[in-house]
């Protein structure tokens, strides 16, 4: 019993509790990871013929702490390495990657087409720096966005980045961010999801152009 | 923001002070978990704090040990790296870009498909 040990042992076993404690501690870096704002889900969609587009689109895991995505993106293929007809849609959780979903019918998106000659140089460095721009919430309209999708394609890959409405100086906010930190020197346009979904072949008329 | 009209109002006629400090190594970071770089800064902002991480920090973090490990969640195959490939060095530097983007008007054509 403690109460009958020598001052000297309680003191070299208060000294050697201590030390333990110390080497079992980890790093307290290696421990804690940094939290997002918001949890964010990742998309894949299938191009299998026998199926509906609903049952092609799959939602994999969720993410919410800037570790967790970079596990994700280590271990899964970069866009430049999916099949061609597959995408990836990176959403906020709770937000399905379709233009039904409460969260977007309202919206839109940014479209920027990559063409295939530039799609080795631009397509991965893109979709990556638009992910960090998302879940770092480096928009500063960050709660207008919903996710963003690339689509791979033949003539044309395409990346998306939905809003949930289309409201002018938020929406143009994000599209003027994009287009700088992306380092865009061309053009490209926002388009109204309702647009598009009644779109019968004309020509596509974009809300907002940077 | 998503600050409320309220909120809006009694802001309207002030920025709100922000500072800067760049982070170039994990080890910059406090030690404190509640602290902030340069300093603990006690804020908020109208509609709530937010988490605000730039891409050089992002970056910063994506060789960490905790960022090296296998996901959690099992995976399709067909979506997974070769295993014995190595994990790719990302490319830290903003380089610039070439004018690498096509703005064509008859990329509707391709629309419906997600």
């Amino acid at each position: 019993m403690a109460c009958c040990l020598e001052p000297a042992k309680i003191e070299e076993k208060i000294k050697n509790n201590t030390q333990s404690k110390v080497k079992i501690l980890p790093e307290p870096v290696s421990v804690i990871k940094h939290p997002l704002q918001y949890s964010w889900s990742l998309w894949i969609y299938v191009n299998d013929k026998s199926k509906t587009w609903e049952e092609n689109l799959i939602e994999l895991t969720t993410f919410d702490t800037v570790e967790d995505f970079w596990c994700l993106y280590h271990h899964i293929k970069l866009p430049t390495e999916l099949r061609q007809g597959n995408d990836y849609a990176v959403f906020k959780k709770g937000v399905r990657p379709m233009w039904e979903d409460d969260a977007n019918k309202m919206g839109g998106r940014w479209l920027i087409n990559i063409d295939r000659k530039q799609r080795s140089a631009n397509l991965n460095k893109y979709w990556l720096d638009i992910i960090l721009l998302m879940i770092g919430e480096n928009f500063e309209n960050s709660e207008a966005i919903c996710g963003a999708v690339v689509n791979i394609r033949g003539k044309f890959d395409k990346i998306g980045v939905w809003t949930g409405h289309t409201y002018t100086k938020p929406v143009v906010e994000i599209g003027k961010t994009l287009k700088e930190v992306l380092g865009i020197q061309t053009k490209f346009g926002f388009e109204v999801h309702r647009d598009t979904m009644s779109k019968q072949g004309s020509t596509s008329k974009f809300l907002y152009i940077v | 923001m998503s600050a409320s009209p309220i909120a809006r109002q009694a802001t309207n006629s002030q920025a709100i002070p922000t500072r800067r400090v760049h982070i170039t190594d994990p080890s910059q970071m406090p030690d404190v978990y509640s602290s902030t770089p340069g300093g603990t800064i006690y804020s908020t902002t109208p509609g709530g704090t937010r988490i605000v991480y730039e891409r050089s920090f992002l970056m910063s973090l994506s060789q960490s040990p905790n960022s090296r490990t296998p996901p959690k969640c099992p995976l399709p195959a067909a979506m997974l790296k070769d295993p014995a490939g190595p994990v790719p060095h990302l490319n830290t530097t903003n380089k610039p870009r070439s004018n690498s983007i096509s703005f064509d008007e008859s990329q509707e054509t391709f629309s419906m498909d997600l």
